[in-house]
């Protein structure tokens, strides 16, 4: 599908649109609304799996042949062998009955972000992830790659034992040559370099310090590639140290955002208070009100009140000047700041039109303790400067600084390169890093490591960084290890949840045999050593158990939070300037492999990107004005180039991207990996060695480079027809008008009422609350073992979430209003796809879900044909069947693994409904509310979503179903939706409809 | 003869027999009741439900513990059989048998003589804990010396029971009828 910008003048279009196709409507875009799968979605006979195109078989010969061998079969293959054997524990473990899971309390780390977890076991091995519900922070909610890393305990790739030369070998050999390396090298005195990701452990840190004493040449780099050096260097700058930053936005009023994208469901914390302000019962409650000043368009950017595309490296002078500002307005600046060095760089109007500035800085005066300036991690130090500056004079409670521990910039690790080409080192150990991936001159890289004489990796899955080292020692997943972080609010415990899967060991209990070999007699194992620090330093008097029960213990380590330093205004604001020639590239950890450690999950690689609905792919997104110049379509591939890096990719058109910025995602192109290898494009060669911008690199250059690549992006899928499907209001309309010119139309139906004696299962998704962040389709993913397809099946529109979030635009192209929404099955009460059904496969139970049996599908996608929210998926191929252990040990086992030629869709995870009401019958009472969570309603980190029962007076979400924002989609139709959606809420300056 | 004759007096006729007696003959031999019916293999220890839920009256759930609180009833454990068999009849080679594999920990192989398809999700919990006998469905397991399928276990037993339970509960018992939704067992 071709699109074509617009040549000149605004269109008449659709007020909400999903793709330019539609925007612009083209003939194809208006075709494919009308149908329910895409062109080459539905398969040619001979296209289907297992029959290879040019058999000469035709169609009716193969049924022939397939129904006489299937009659021959059932004659012959009558046979009562065969049911199987069943095998008992020899001793079961006391916590165990099978068929029953267990869950226990652990915790995932990524970079600096620590996330207490809850995990579901069945038969000793985890399934599902959620978050820990005891942690006063994240209160039961993860993130979305928190929860997919329970497939990557089952990645077949994994590394299964230690390796040498590539030839395997035992522990004992493997750790004798590297104790003897670090032997060696304590006697001669040489340094030993050591690589590892961020230490959010203190019992880690505990380790690390001892084995610093004992090898004192030991020299420990913390390195996240993806972290934002920038955000590092700003915080030893503005405070003389590292600094971790926590939003609080239960207490913010006003919020303005320098391109920080905190709310794309990293941060569980910080979306259950933004979902909890914005989910309003009445117009009069008190709501936020979101600023974003940002280059590319991100979540949080869609979910702004007001939002205004500006480059990256223009962020810093925006926030200067707005410091200036309010200190005129008489905000009191922190002792030293030069205020006269505020001044340079900015001209009003140009990024931010005067109107809205005038009322920003209103705003944020107005709110003073109460707004918040937050920077993303991947703007340049300056801006995040600013952004210090201006929470340290609004005296900001909306935030939490405490001290971090340091992370080593590319400055840093630039050092230590040219430390191993100058042959320093006599060994190096990488421990869960890849920087042979993530460092940006790689063959510098490759040729320095080459010089240092022992290189030890340890690590789950063989990388590029494995591949330039002698010994590879197989590490354990967390789900396999102890471990234990101290986060703001408690200090959270990591246990095992499985014995180890294969002949691997805990980095720490590597570092332990070291240790021992360097002449200290340190514990036994790490969990002795842990235990022991815990006993000593964090129970108080609780005991272990409790706190392995519980995953934390409570407690406020306090710690002085960090003061700014006004005197490092001047350099910053020095530092705003800068005129470049060509477009601004802006790189960012990628949605889905983050910093390229998850590029190996499936799961992840399919989950849309929130924004450009992308999936198994890293295209580089182009602001409309950018493609209009440059004659740039959908789907082009372009050359990027950059300081004599090029890379060839395809390119997105991104409405609401700033003009002159280009953004790539980094954790793309990796080279090993059999899933994550070949997947989009390596972006790290264009991060900058300047820590102090390292993410934002101004004189790019996009030309085309000819040919063009079929996306495999969903968005264009699952067209509605622009009626009335999501709807957003102004705090103004929801005064008054929360339903608008929506009338609710007279609804005639020929069939019968449906009965509901007891429940009538249901659902509300509130809209203002739903951030678009997609832990829900993870979650959904996970417990309803719901297959992962490709690229190129995705690119037919054959992906199988059975929740999506479908992305709308409103407005200009330069800058549309977004809004999110989740669409899963509606479970209506006259469901259009039961009528259609010619066996009855799909039809409705007496507590209000549309069932589906499988067993009962023959494939006819009639059902799929007939709904009004496209929300059925076929199996078009056989996804699952091919699979086998390890992977097949992640599935849950109370869901059916459905084959090939099934239609499958939501359930309301109709196992948990099952499971709750066998549960509440055998101990004789009724179902309370709240017992029956959905996976996505227990993922959704803004409690956008509610489930209960419709037909309990009391329950939450009967009270829900009757609020003035509430609207079924298309309840024209008449099909009678069990699920409710609340209407979008944006809270602009002029309460008016999208001042605009 | 015309040929038009001949196909309609010989050969149609005996293409019509000919197809019954296939399909009859495939739905007799596929019927699964025909062949799960008296299915009783046999077992790697010749354990006897007759000597220990019959003679003795050991209760079920003494050994198939999980039927009130999981989907599964569940096999007992190797240490469990052991609990009793460590000192009672050791001398018998089944027993030696059953201690070796308590020992060493290696598999046990029950051979399933109850199953159903993958897309069943059949749970013991609410039938055991509405008061329905374990025989209503497993037959009279307490006289059977080697465990014998006596019910096809198709969804056609499912449903008979559900659409009128009153042979299988308990007197007075106040269920009058069964789930009959597809969801109730299939997801």
């Amino acid at each position: 599908m071709k699109t074509r910008l617009p040549d000149h003048g605004p269109v008449e279009a659709p007020r909400f649109w999903r793709t330019l196709e539609e925007r612009v409507e083209t003939p194809e875009a208006r075709q494919a609304a009308h149908d329910e799968f895409l062109p080459g979605a539905v398969p040619a006979y001979d296209d289907v799996h297992g029959l290879p195109p040019q058999s000469g078989v035709s169609r009716r010969d193969f049924l022939g042949l397939v129904s006489a061998a299937a009659a021959l079969a059932a004659t012959v293959g009558c046979d009562r062998k065969g049911q199987g054997t069943v095998v008992p524990y020899t001793k079961r473990p006391v916590e165990v009955t099978p068929g029953v899971a267990n869950y226990y309390a652990s915790a995932f780390q990524e970079g600096r972000r620590v996330y207490p977890v809850l995990v579901k076991t069945r038969e000793g091995r985890p399934i599902h992830l959620t978050g820990n519900d005891e942690h006063p922070g994240v209160r039961g909610k993860t993130s979305p790659r928190a929860m997919a890393d329970v497939l990557r305990l089952y990645d077949p790739d994994r590394l299964r034992a230690p390796k040498a030369e590539g030839r395997t070998l035992g522990w004992t050999e493997a750790e004798a040559r590297l104790h003897g390396a670090l032997q060696a090298a304590k006697a001669t005195g040489k340094p030993v370099l050591l690589l590892s990701g961020a230490v959010a452990s203190p019992t880690r840190k505990a380790l690390l310090a001892d084995l610093k004493a004992a090898l004192p040449t030991l020299e420990h780099l913390a390195y996240e590639p993806a972290a934002g050096d920038a955000a590092e260097e700003a915080a030893r700058a503005s405070y003389g140290q590292s600094v971790a930053i926590q939003p609080r936005l239960a207490k913010a009023k006003v919020i303005l955002s320098l391109g920080a994208d905190f709310l794309n469901g990293e941060d569980p914390e910080t979306l259950a208070a933004w979902g909890a302000q914005r989910r309003l019962k009445s117009a009069k409650e008190p709501i936020n009100r979101l600023w974003v000043l940002e280059g590319p368009l991100t979540l949080t950017g869609t979910n702004a009140d007001h939002r205004y595309p500006v480059a990256p490296s223009r962020l810093a002078a925006l926030a200067f000047a707005l410091a200036r500002e309010l200190a005129a307005k008489g905000l009191p600046l922190p002792a030293g700041t030069d205020l006269s060095a505020l001044a340079a760089g900015f001209s009003e109007g140009v990024d931010v039109p005067a109107k809205a500035w005038a009322n920003l800085v209103k705003d944020l005066r107005h709110a003073g303790r109460n707004a918040v300036v937050l920077c993303g991690a991947q703007m340049p130090a300056a801006a995040h400067q600013a952004a210090h500056l201006l929470n340290a004079m609004l005296g900001s409670e909306a935030v939490a600084l405490s001290p971090a521990e340091p992370l080593a910039t590319t400055k840093d690790v630039e050092a230590a390169v040219q430390g191993m080409a100058a042959g320093r080192y006599a060994a190096a150990i990488f421990w869960d890093v890849n920087p042979a991936y993530t460092y940006a001159r790689a063959a510098a890289w490759k040729d320095a490591l080459a010089k240092v004489p022992l290189r030890a990796w340890v690590g789950l899955m063989e990388d590029e960084t494995a591949a330039q080292c002698q010994l590879l020692f197989p590490e354990n997943h967390w789900l396999e290890s102890w471990g234990d972080y101290s986060t703001p609010s408690a200090t959270v415990l990591q246990q095992p949840t499985v014995g180890t899967l294969y002949d691997t060991r805990q980095g720490e209990d590597l570092l332990l045999g070291m240790l021992k070999a360097l002449g200290a007699a340190p514990a036994a194992d790490y969990h002795t050593y842990l235990r022991a620090r815990w006993e000593k330093a964090v129970l108080q008097g609780g005991t272990f158990e409790q706190a392995l029960h519980d995953g934390l213990v409570k407690g406020d380590p306090k710690t002085a939070s960090p003061v700014f330093k006004g005197t490092s205004v001047a350099a910053a604001a020095g530092r705003t300037v800068k005129g470049s020639e060509g477009l601004e590239l802006v790189l960012f950890p990628g949605f889905a492999p983050h910093d390229g450690r998850h590029a190996n999950n499936s799961w992840l690689q399919e989950t849309p990107d929130p924004i450009s609905k992308m999936t198994w792919d890293n295209p580089v997104a182009v602001s409309v004005q950018d493609a209009q110049a440059l004659g740039i379509q959908e789907g082009d591939f372009v050359t990027l180039s950059l300081e004599g890096t090029t890379l060839r990719l395809p390119a997105v058109i991104q409405p609401g991207q700033a003009k002159g910025v280009l953004a790539l995602a980094l954790g793309y192109g990796r080279t090993t990996g059999g899933v994550a290898k070949g997947v989009g494009a390596n972006a790290y060669p264009f991060l900058g060695l300047d820590p102090t911008t390292a993410n934002v690199r101004p004189g790019a250059r996009l030309t085309k480079a000819g040919g063009r690549k079929e996306l495999s992006r969903t968005q264009s899928h699952h067209r509605m027809e622009g009626r009335d499907i999501v709807r957003s209001l102004t705090m103004d309309e929801f005064l008054h008008h929360p339903q608008g010119h929506h009338h609710q139309p007279e609804l005639v139906t020929l069939y019968e009422e449906q009965k509901f004696p007891d429940h009538k299962w249901g659902m509300v998704i509130d809209l203002a609350a739903c951030v678009g962040c997609s832990a829900c389709v993870v979650a959904c993913q996970s417990e309803n073992n719901v297959p992962v397809v490709g690229a190129e099946q995705v690119a037919k529109g054959r992906e199988m979430h059975w929740i999506r979030i479908d992305r709308y635009y409103e407005g200009e192209l330069e800058n549309p209003k977004v809004v999110h929404q989740p669409m899963l099955c509606q479970h209506c009460d006259s469901a259009p796809c039961e009528n259609v059904c010619p066996v009855n496969a799909t039809n409705h139970s007496p507590d209000g879900l549309n069932q589906m049996a499988y067993n009962r599908c023959v494939g006819t996608r009639y059902c799929a044909n007939n709904c009004p929210y496209k929300v059925r998926r076929f199996n078009f191929l056989e996804y699952t069947a091919y699979k086998t252990e390890p992977e097949t040990l992640a599935y849950n086992p109370e869901v059916t693994v459905r084959p090939r030629g099934v239609m499958e869709k939501c359930s309301f995870c109709v196992q948990r409904i099952n499971d709750v009401k066998i549960r509440a019958k055998g101990e004789g009472r009724s179902i309370l509310d709240g017992e029956v969570t959905t996976a996505c309603m227990a993922g959704c980190p803004s409690d956008a979503i509610v489930f209960g029962d419709l037909k309990d007076p009391k329950s939450r979400i009967a009270q829900l179903v009757t609020a003035t924002r509430a609207y079924k989609v298309l309840e024209e139709v008449g099909a009678k939706p069990a699920i409710t959606y609340l209407a979008d809420l944006k809270n602009p300056v002029e309460g008016g409809h999208h001042a605009n | 003869m015309h040929p038009f004759d001949r196909a309609f007096r010989f050969v149609l006729p005996a293409a019509a027999v000919a197809i019954l007696v296939t399909i009859l003959s495939v739905g007799w031999l596929t019927e699964p009741d025909r062949f799960a019916k008296g299915y009783a293999p046999e077992q790697p220890i010749p354990f006897s439900h007759q000597l220990h839920a019959g003679t003795l009256r050991m209760q079920c759930q003494y050994c198939h513990s999980g039927v009130d609180k999981s989907r599964h009833a569940g096999i007992p454990s190797v240490d469990l059989c052991m609990g009793c068999h460590k000192v009672t009849k050791a001398d018998r080679p089944a027993i030696q048998k059953l201690a070796r594999i308590a020992q060493t920990g290696e598999p046990l192989p029950w051979q399933r003589v109850h199953t159903l398809p993958d897309h069943v999700f059949f749970d013991h919990r609410p039938h055991v804990n509405a008061g329905i006998a374990c025989q209503s469905c497993h037959g009279e397991v307490q006289t059977m010396k080697v465990i014998t399928r006596e019910m096809g276990m198709r969804m056609g037993n499912c449903l008979a029971c559900h659409r009128d339970p009153h042979a299988a509960l308990p007197p007075g018992s106040k269920i009058t009828r069964g789930a009959e939704n597809c969801a109730a067992c299939h997801r």
